[in-house]
């Protein structure tokens, strides 16, 4: 019989305490930090939540995805445009738009259902790349390469444009979707993924409808980016098809190979880096580039478990 | 699941221009141990592949009871009651033994991934059944005390145990091992060879098993088809396929272990 | 009018075409897409550009420096970043060259700055021709010649020398070419460096027809790829029609269609093929044995 340790040192584990920290520091410093701070640290959550959802896709399914800032991209757009023609508030928008964005992902799953590594990275290139263009294109609608004026935030009557405010509606979405995405990737589902990663023959072989699953990897890390995306919407009230280009979707998988593929804490560090980085680098044009690119090499050549592979690593040794 | 027997019916395969199984028909009887055996390149993994559902025949069909399978998915297959063992085990390195084995709890984890999300309760009871169905399994595989264990750290041996696990946990009355006993030394392989005539009894299986260790065969078999080039050269008995002059002759310029 | 589109469509194919021959001597050797093939061809040209100006070379004189030069790019970058590589899911490898990619773009950036400049064709002095009807560039002829020469000389290699066949033998089947005592490592540095050096040669042409600047070869880059894949990764030859075909429906679909959507178009076309024959027009699936 296994032993159980009790719930509570369960819980407070040095991860759990290390997220919590970092909880509350984000939520002093989102407070009373500068607007600029306040910005980057909504950026961070916001992404965040992207790689938790491209987690569920690429680390754990290990289907590939160069297009996923078109999910991005659809859930910024369509919950800006749900608010702007219909008035909708935010927390409205915002879901409803992400449902156009998970139909539209798993739509993309059947064609990948037949196609792998290489041919599946060019139809994910593809799919990226129509988004893009279709958007700055449908003039009328989206208001093209001019942009979208996204409305403000509005809960009730209360305003939320302020950065400050607006967090608690974003770290409010991070806590359920990683808590979500947790309870997926350590039940059925995520072990179904993994098996499907491991050898889709064996898979297969063991009752595991292959194709329902893939299904369900592409749709819920479209809902997560989607849902991402409207976030980023109402944060910078204005959205133009330029900044989700293939360059964005190459970032995201950056995110987290660097932060460490399957894990949600990993998620956490690769957004943070993707968001810092370029911060901490502001006066040199083009290091932010190099840092980027050379860091996903070195990654993958001496540390293909990301940063959170050293974290665990750490962990191992001092037990 | 009740209990059926396996019909495989003229049976063609072809790849490419070569013609891998070639009007091949056999049966395994309900609770009876069937070895599929030959010389390499005979046909039987071709064979195995197709009965799986991994690839079509060109003709003929593979009946298990009443229920045609040729045309289903492997996964279909699979819920029909047919277990493949392969021969390289597939673990998933990073997660436990016993998620490795809970991956083939399907019929008791059966709710949305909604729910799943959600953390319902309904979600949270299923997933406990699934666990002890899972300890009762891995108690009679022998692999209970590296339930915790990283599946990356399971020796070989242990490996194919779970595999073996696994199909149990699917709940398959038809097992198809593909050399089961490769890379097992003595000790294991009588340990293996013993748990599937345990599993056959109180389990109520029916197993078909392509090995080349003859005196595995001659152990564990009740009955041995011989294919040769695709062919069906001999059924019957191990002793009267053994003895079979047409067997000895397929087999020359092949060691024949333990003959 | 048509045979205008088509014969435009052709010149612009012969791009992508060279692209996706660099691409495909890398990826039938070693199973590795190389998404930094782009920017190391990128590289390569401004490296041969700063020569040209520096030393005041002659085109041709600065040819075989730039190919040297290229086949070394070709073996550090296999040595560093894919022979670490090895055995690996081939995920990495794509993260791994998409990383070199956007290094290398950033440090070309920084050594040369973000101007366009004009680089000298081989065929300066040679006059547009007529081809059916049709004003034909020399720039965009030659690019069509050099392609099939390419693929004619590493097809011949790969066949008919003894480096050549090590070579298809590794990336075949690695662990029995180790068995019979072929130096996989050698024989895959060796791919790479065909691979940039084909790189090489596909920035040397394209430069004078697009202007060389940072940016040139992006776009090219991810046409190289579905070119090759709309034609089918079998073959150098079928990667070369694929490319072709696609400057061609591009440009139709720009004419008769509409111009802006004229990529989209092509990659949703490119999709559709895939799900029809997910290998590719001409392409053959490598089986592997469960």
């Amino acid at each position: 019989m296994m032993t159980q340790a009790s719930p509570a040192t369960r819980f407070l584990t040095i991860k759990n305490s290390m997220l919590g920290l970092l909880g509350i520091f984000a939520i002093v410093a989102s407070q009373f930090g500068g607007g600029y701070m306040v910005y980057l640290i909504n950026l961070v959550c916001i992404f965040t939540l992207v790689s938790i959802g491209l987690n569920l896709l690429v680390g754990f399914s290990g289907q590939i995805s160069l297009g996923h800032a078109g999910f991005f991209a659809i859930g910024a757009y369509a919950s800006g445009l749900l608010g702007k023609n219909l008035d909708m508030p935010f927390w409205l928008s915002i879901p409803l738009g992400s449902m156009v964005a998970t139909a539209i992902g798993a739509l993309i799953a059947l064609p990948a259902l037949r196609l792998k590594n290489l041919y599946l990275a060019i139809a994910t290139l593809g799919f990226g790349i129509v988004t893009q263009k279709l958007i700055f294109e449908w003039r009328a609608f989206t208001g093209g390469g001019g942009g979208l004026q996204v409305p403000l935030p509005k809960f009730a009557d209360y305003d939320l444009s302020d950065g400050r405010h607006m967090f608690w509606a974003i770290l409010f979405c991070l806590v359920i979707g990683a808590w979500m995405a947790n309870k997926v990737a350590h039940g059925r589902t995520g072990r179904a993924l993994a098996m499907l990663r491991e050898s889709e023959v064996a898979a297969g072989c063991l009752g595991i409808r292959i194709s329902h699953y893939k299904v369900i990897a592409f749709a819920l890390s479209a809902f997560y980016a989607a849902i991402a995306g409207g976030l980023y919407a109402y944060l910078v009230r204005y959205i133009n098809p330029e900044s989700f280009n293939t360059n964005m979707s190459i970032m995201f998988l950056a995110m987290i190979v660097i932060g460490g593929m399957g894990s949600i804490p990993g998620a956490l560090m690769g957004a943070a880096f993707y968001v810092i980085v370029p911060e901490l680098l502001r006066g040199f044009k083009e290091a932010p580039g190099l840092v980027f690119g050379l860091s996903l090499v070195a990654v993958m050549v001496l540390m293909p478990t990301g940063l959170i592979g050293i974290w665990r690593k750490f962990e191992a040794k001092k037990s | 699941m009740k209990l059926d027997n396996l019909q495989v019916k003229s049976v063609s395969v072809s790849f490419g221009g070569v013609q891998a199984v070639r009007n091949v028909s056999f049966t395994v009887e309900p609770g009876r141990i069937v070895g599929l055996i030959g010389p390499n390149g005979a046909g039987k993994s071709s064979l195995l592949n197709c009965i799986s559902g991994l690839s079509r025949p060109d003709a003929g069909s593979v009946m298990l009871g009443s229920k045609e399978l040729v045309g289903l998915r492997p996964d279909q297959i699979a819920e029909c009651g047919l277990g493949r063992v392969f021969q390289h085990p597939e673990v998933i390195g990073e997660l436990s033994v016993l998620d490795n084995l809970l991956v083939a709890c399907h019929r008791n984890l059966q709710f949305s991934v909604l729910s799943e999300m959600l953390g319902l309760p309904s979600v949270r009871q299923a997933e406990m059944k699934a666990r002890e169905e899972v300890e009762k399994v891995a108690r009679l595989v022998g692999l209970h005390e590296s339930l915790q264990m990283n599946a990356a750290s399971l020796p070989y041996g242990h490996r194919k145990l779970l595999e073996l696990g696994r199909v149990i946990l699917l709940g398959s009355k038809l097992l198809l091992l593909d050399e089961p006993i490769a890379g097992l030394n003595e000790a294991e392989i009588e340990q293996l060879a013993q748990l599937i005539m345990t599993l056959r009894s109180k389990g109520n299986l029916s197993v078909l098993l392509v090995e080349h260790n003859m005196g595995l065969v001659r152990q564990l078999c009740d009955e041995a088809v011989v294919l040769d080039a695709g062919q069906v050269i001999a059924q019957g008995t191990p002793e009267q396929v053994l003895n079979d002059p047409k067997v000895l002759l397929a087999y020359l310029g092949e060691v024949v272990e333990n003959a | 009018m048509i045979a205008e589109l088509i014969i435009g469509g052709l010149a612009s194919g012969s791009l992508y075409a060279l692209i996706a021959i660099a691409i495909v001597l890398v990826l039938q050797a070693t199973d590795i897409p190389n998404f930094a093939q782009g920017e190391m061809s990128m590289f390569s040209t401004f490296v041969a550009y700063t020569i040209l100006n520096r030393y005041g070379l002659s085109w041709w004189g600065v040819l075989p420096l730039t190919l040297v030069l290229a086949a070394i790019q070709g073996v550090i970058v296999q040595q560093v970043v894919i022979r670490p590589l090895l055995g690996a899911p081939v995920l990495n490898a794509v993260i791994a060259t998409l990383g070199l990619n956007i290094a290398l773009h950033s440090l070309a950036a920084m050594i040369w700055g973000a101007q366009t400049h004009v680089m000298q064709s081989p065929l300066a002095d040679v006059p547009n021709f007529k081809f059916f009807g049709v004003n034909v560039a020399p720039d965009s002829a030659l690019s069509i010649v050099v392609s099939v020469a390419m693929i004619l000389i590493f097809t011949l290699v790969l066949r008919h020398t003894r480096a050549g066949i090590a070579l298809r033998a590794a990336s075949q089947n690695q662990a029995v070419a180790k068995l019979m005592g072929i130096p996989i490592n050698r024989a895959f540095a060796m791919a790479w460096a065909m691979g940039a050096v084909a790189g090489a040669v596909a920035g040397l042409l394209v430069a004078p027809i697009v202007f060389l600047d940072v940016n040139m070869m992006s776009p090219l880059l991810i046409k190289g790829f579905a070119g090759a894949v709309l034609g089918g990764l079998g073959s150098l030859g079928s990667v070369f029609v694929g490319g072709l075909m696609l400057g061609v429906i591009e440009n139709l679909m720009s004419a008769y269609i509409s111009a802006s959507f004229s990529e989209a178009l092509s990659f949703l076309l490119i999709i559709f093929v895939l799900i029809v024959a997910p290998s590719g027009i001409f392409g053959r699936v490598k089986t592997k044995k469960v």
